[in-house]
């Protein structure tokens, strides 16, 4: 059980939970060729969280997309846990999106006919089950939605929409969370309150999150940061301050100043 | 501007042409209409012109034809001296005398020849050959002899050389051998599906003019002819046409069949039109509420808010002229085809004239019409589109629904107002007009009552469907925006509630029938006919040989005067029977006043209502004239309670050879206790062996015929609802396709999170099936309710049972789930299809 063995993530490496080996994606073809994934091998470790960054066009979006099964790739293999994804079904991938991996998005991560209850549980739902009420009670108390529960999420600021999708994300305790830029459109506050919880969910359940992000001081709440440009990983950061991510962006900048050649 | 809103609806191809095509089917409709009945008036003119080609001048009686209803033509016979006036007269070349009315033949199988359109016997003489053509044999030379048309023989089974036995209501049978068959000109078996046959002149008298050297029409020619000087001859009481006139007059009454369905055409296209209003300002809104930041963009770089309406309107008119024309094509086509059938059916062939009256470009105008003033709200809406609203996300925050609502209990209350008074006969002679606008602006203010409906009865039956997740998403979605879900549903809405209003009614018909035969009808086996023309009849011997069976107990007979009697002065319908204290106690009549035992010969018994209404009481003289011209004193014997079925005038037995048939219509026959129905059913049925007019039939089979024709009525109704359906699926299409649109990123999330594509469809499909069972409901509620109205302002009439037609109501139903699974299915497959991706980046 998680709880009962808070693990030091970036100390003991004990399994990964998501890793890709040679990833290639392209889209389009002939002259209008783009190459968003040129051979990407990385490993997440379980029960850490790293987040993936490197500027537009980079394929940190792609990345993401491809390890958690929302979109194809051309070569290589993605494994969630034990289970290789590469290569499954429409219906296969949807139920292992719904059991084993959790999303949280930028914007529109709630239905807004549903109370933030509903919404929690939504996964659960669509497979036709009820998530775990203790554990779901942990979450909400952690997140303090309790005197939320019965809100639509029009009722809702977008720090606690935002709040909503973290619990809905962790209600099905998955094997790994996703979460794409989970902070691009909130105020500052309301970003530290979703970062601080994604980190807790971390230390305290032992939980494993993958966050793309732009934003240096979000990326520093991680355990680890995968630089992207042009498709490839160009750099691999442990233990990420605010300050080291926006040098090693600087330099790598200025090490590699033809990034946007290739589109 | 424009460029803009044309390259816009290029990229919206899909739901214009779904739009379109509601206003190409209620353009069609319309369209064949008018061309159905102006193509049908064309050919029958045609065709009648034929029939009259030569004749130059047509002779008639100056009396009112009216006056000849029946079966009596006496006042308006001429005179074999007529005849000779006439051929004196300076021009005349020609001029010969026509017989013609209605006889009874027997046909193969020993029932009436032709039993809706009746035989037609005429005198077959000179000009008999101007327009029919001799196919076989030849013309009547003798009185046993008779010349038949083409549709006689298919109607009989009859063929040249047999022997058929014919009778009018003056003479007697008699045998004829078939000597010649004739048909049409243009080698037509009839006119208009009548079946003929041609006698001597003398023997067509003797059976039409009680044996009066008389004619009916005096048909003239002679090129120099002139009706003056014919008019002049024959003196004024004769009546003298052109043969033009004549043709016309007599087109005129065979147009009418034309125009009947014309009118229910007509009925049809302007449903489908109404209906369409609401599809289109749902597709209007819809494509408002998709363009809007494309709006409140071009209002940000400078363009007015008429720019904006024109724009949108622009969009409505070019959809209203295209689909308008369509329409008018493929009205056109059907039309024709219609009027084809029409004529191979019931007109024995006719051929088809097409032709497009200038009144079909009428329904162009109302496709346009409606289909651009349809989008004018949603176009005024689009202009309200503040600038800002392209800065920003798009948000429509659900509006309240108090105005709406309130505007539509207005409306309502105006349109049953309207029906009330309709009904009640309080809007002087616009009655019906009054009644049928009444309950179009019920519809509108009902429409506009809907979104407040939808919200607990979209609750309820969601309830039924919320057994799965996906369904119970799709009921959250269905209650989402409830106007536009009430709009949607009320293109259903319309077509069940006119349907169901008027199986309502055909059903509480239905029941007061049965509830008069069962209750107060104290016979078990009914004797009598089916109504054609002619009032059937049988042989009086007939009735004491059903009373002489040892198992019948006692029989009521009927016998009746239609035309030509008159009570006090006005046209009066009587009544009689042979044993009329038997006959009321089968019929469940009762005696208030007086007494009907022995009734004298100059007795007259009436009911209640009816002797006061003309200030009789009991022992009060009155005036009778009968249609023989025989005239009486009559002295009020016994008064009835009123009754449905004893209600009338009646008269002692003597009187009954002064009644222009003086045969029973009916007998209504009480079994002896304990005897078996089955059994005198077939004694009676031999005895009724030699009567082809009437048969006989228990209570039920009775219940079935009287109502028959009912069902047949409302089987064609049914075709409006399935033109109705039509429409409804394109609108929920229409809506369900938006909401996936909509919804692109919601049904993204839902899928990344892990709904499989089947619980999307699912989640579709219960929406659609929502919306479609939402206007069933409401439109059987409405129906129901209009049907009750109805039944009760006819109550007095005799409607006194209020039944609904629960088989077809659930049917109804059923319906409406099909429809909703039917028009779930694109839609829900674009749900399915979608690319999970392409929804979250959805912008």
């Amino acid at each position: 059980m998680p709880l009962a063995t808070p693990p030091a993530p970036h100390l003991t490496r004990t399994r990964a939970a998501v890793t890709a080996t040679g990833l290639w994606r392209a889209y389009g073809s002939g002259e209008a060729q783009v190459v968003a994934l040129r051979d990407v091998s990385v490993e997440f470790a379980s029960g850490a969280f790293t987040a993936i960054m490197g500027p537009s066009g980079s394929g940190k979006s792609t990345l993401m997309h491809c390890l958690a099964g929302l979109d194809t790739t051309d070569r290589g293999t993605v494994n969630i846990g034990d289970a290789t994804i590469t290569g499954l079904g429409d219906k296969a991938l949807t139920r292992l999106r719904r059991d084993k991996i959790g999303f949280i998005f930028q914007q529109f991560n709630l239905l807004p006919t549903l109370t933030a209850e509903e919404n929690i549980q939504l996964p659960a739902s669509i497979a036709g089950a009820k998530a775990d009420p203790e554990w779901l009670r942990r979450v909400i108390d952690t997140l303090d939605l309790r005197d939320r529960l019965t809100h639509k999420p029009t009722e809702l600021s977008g720090g606690q929409q935002q709040r909503v999708a973290c619990a809905r994300a962790l209600a099905t305790r998955p094997e790994v969370v996703f979460a794409d830029e989970p902070t691009g459109n909130l105020d500052t506050r309301s970003s530290g309150e979703v970062l601080r919880f994604l980190r807790k969910s971390v230390d305290d359940f032992g939980q494993t999150i993958v966050m793309v992000t732009h934003d240096p001081s979000a990326a520093a709440y991680a355990d680890r940061v995968v630089f992207l440009a042009d498709g490839q990983i160009v750099h691999d950061l442990r233990e990420p301050t605010a300050d080291t991510v926006i040098d090693t962006m600087r330099g790598f900048e200025n090490r590699v100043p033809l990034a946007g050649e290739a589109r | 501007m424009l460029r803009a809103t044309f390259k816009g609806m290029a990229s919206r191809k899909a739901r214009l042409v779904l739009t379109s095509l509601a206003v190409v089917l209620g353009t069609m409709f319309v369209a064949a209409a008018m061309i159905l009945t102006a193509t049908m008036e064309k050919s029958v003119t045609g065709v009648i012109a034929d029939a009259f080609t030569g004749v130059d001048a047509v002779v008639t009686s100056a009396e009112d034809p009216a006056a000849a209803q029946g079966n009596t033509p006496a006042a308006t016979l001429i005179p074999a001296a007529v005849l000779d006036t006439v051929r004196g007269v300076d021009g005349v070349e020609a001029a010969d005398g026509d017989v013609s009315g209605q006889v009874n033949a027997i046909g193969d199988d020993g029932k009436l020849v032709g039993a809706f359109a009746p035989t037609i016997g005429f005198n077959w003489n000179d000009q008999s050959t101007g327009y029919n053509e001799i196919r076989e044999g030849r013309g009547p030379e003798a009185e046993n002899e008779v010349i038949v048309s083409g549709q006689f023989v298919t109607d009989s089974g009859l063929g040249l050389g047999d022997t058929v036995t014919a009778y009018s209501y003056s003479a007697d049978r008699a045998d004829y051998e078939i000597v010649g068959v004739f048909g049409l000109g243009g080698d037509r078996d009839s006119l208009a599906g009548e079946t003929q046959m041609g006698f001597t002149t003398t023997e067509a008298q003797r059976l039409l003019t009680e044996g009066e050297n008389a004619y009916m029409t005096i048909y003239v020619e002679g090129d120099d002819v002139s009706t003056d000087a014919i008019a002049d001859a024959v003196g004024a009481d004769y009546r003298v046409q052109t043969g033009d006139e004549a043709s016309e007059e007599a087109a005129e009454g065979f147009a009418v069949v034309a125009d009947v369905m014309g009118y229910i055409f007509l009925g049809f296209g302007l449903v489908a039109v109404f209906v369409s209003v609401f599809l289109i300002i749902n597709t209007f809104t819809i494509i408002v509420a998709q363009r809007q930041r494309e709006l409140a963009l071009l209002r940000a770089i400078g363009a007015a808010r008429g720019q904006v309406v024109a724009s949108v309107l622009a969009e409505a008119a070019v959809i209203g002229v295209l689909a308008s024309i369509l329409g008018l094509g493929l009205g056109v086509l059907l039309g024709w085809g219609l009027a084809s059938l029409v004529s191979s059916t019931a007109m024995g062939g006719l051929p088809v004239q097409l032709q497009v009256p200038a009144t079909a470009l009428w329904a162009l105008a109302v496709g346009i019409g409606v289909t651009v003033l349809s989008a004018l709200v949603p176009a005024v809406k689009a202009s309200g589109v503040p600038p800002v609203a392209a800065m920003r996300e798009a948000v429509n925050p659900p509006k309240p629904l108090r105005g709406i609502t309130i505007a539509g209990a207005t409306v309502t209350a105006v349109g049953a107002v309207l029906v009330a008074l309709g009904l009640t006969d309080n809007l002087g002679g616009l009655g019906l007009t009054g009644f049928l606008a009444g309950v179009g602006i019920a519809f509108v203010g009902i429409t506009l009552l809907t979104p407040i409906l939808s919200k607990p009865l979209v609750g309820l039956l969601g309830a039924v469907m919320s057994w799965s997740f996906s369904g119970r998403l799709g009921k959250l979605n269905a209650g989402r925006n409830p106007r536009r879900t009430a709009i949607t549903a009320s293109a259903l809405m319309i077509a069940v509630a006119l349907v169901t209003g008027i199986a309502t009614l055909v059903s509480s018909f239905k029941a007061t029938t049965e509830e008069l035969t069962d209750q107060n009808l104290n016979s078990d086996l009914i004797v009598m006919g089916q109504q054609g023309a002619n009032i059937p009849t049988f042989a009086p011997e007939t009735l004491a040989e059903i009373k002489a069976l040892p198992d019948v107990a006692a029989v009521g007979d009927l016998y009746g005067e239609f035309f030509g009697a008159e009570v006090d002065g006005r046209p009066t319908a009587l009544f009689a029977s042979e044993d009329l204290p038997t006959s009321l106690d089968i019929y469940s009549g009762t005696v208030a006043e007086g007494s009907v035992a022995d009734l004298p010969d100059d007795g007259l018994v009436v009911n209640e209502s009816a002797a006061a209404d003309r200030d009789l009481a009991l022992g009060d003289t009155v005036p009778v004239t009968f249609a023989d011209g025989e005239t009486a004193e009559l002295r009020i014997a016994a008064i009835l309670d009123d009754s449905l079925l004893t209600d009338g005038w009646w008269v002692a037995p003597a009187q009954i050879e002064h009644f222009t048939v003086p045969k029973p219509m009916q007998a209504y026959i009480q079994v002896a206790d304990g005897a078996d129905v089955g059994a005198v059913e077939d004694q009676v049925d031999d005895i009724l062996a030699d009567e082809p007019e009437v048969s006989v039939a228990n209570n039920a089979d009775f219940v079935d015929q009287q109502t028959s024709q009912l069902d047949t009525l409302l089987a064609s109704v049914q075709v409006l609802l399935a033109l109705a359906i039509i429409i409804a699926i394109i609108g929920v299409v229409n809506t369900l396709v938006l909401s996936v649109l909509e919804r692109t990123r919601e049904l993204g999330l839902l899928r990344a999170i892990g709904m499989t594509r089947g619980q999307a469809r699912r989640m579709i499909t219960v929406e659609s099936v929502i919306i479609c069972l939402f206007g069933a409901v409401l439109g059987i509620a409405v129906g129901i309710g209009l049907g009750w109205t109805v039944q009760q302002a006819l109550e007095e009439e005799g409607l006194t049972s209020f039944a609904l037609p629960w088989g077809l109501i659930v049917g109804y139903l059923v319906a409406a789930v099909a429809v909703g699974l039917l028009a779930a299915i694109a839609p829900a497959a674009r749900a399915a299809k979608l690319n999970v991706l392409n929804a979250i980046a959805y912008e």
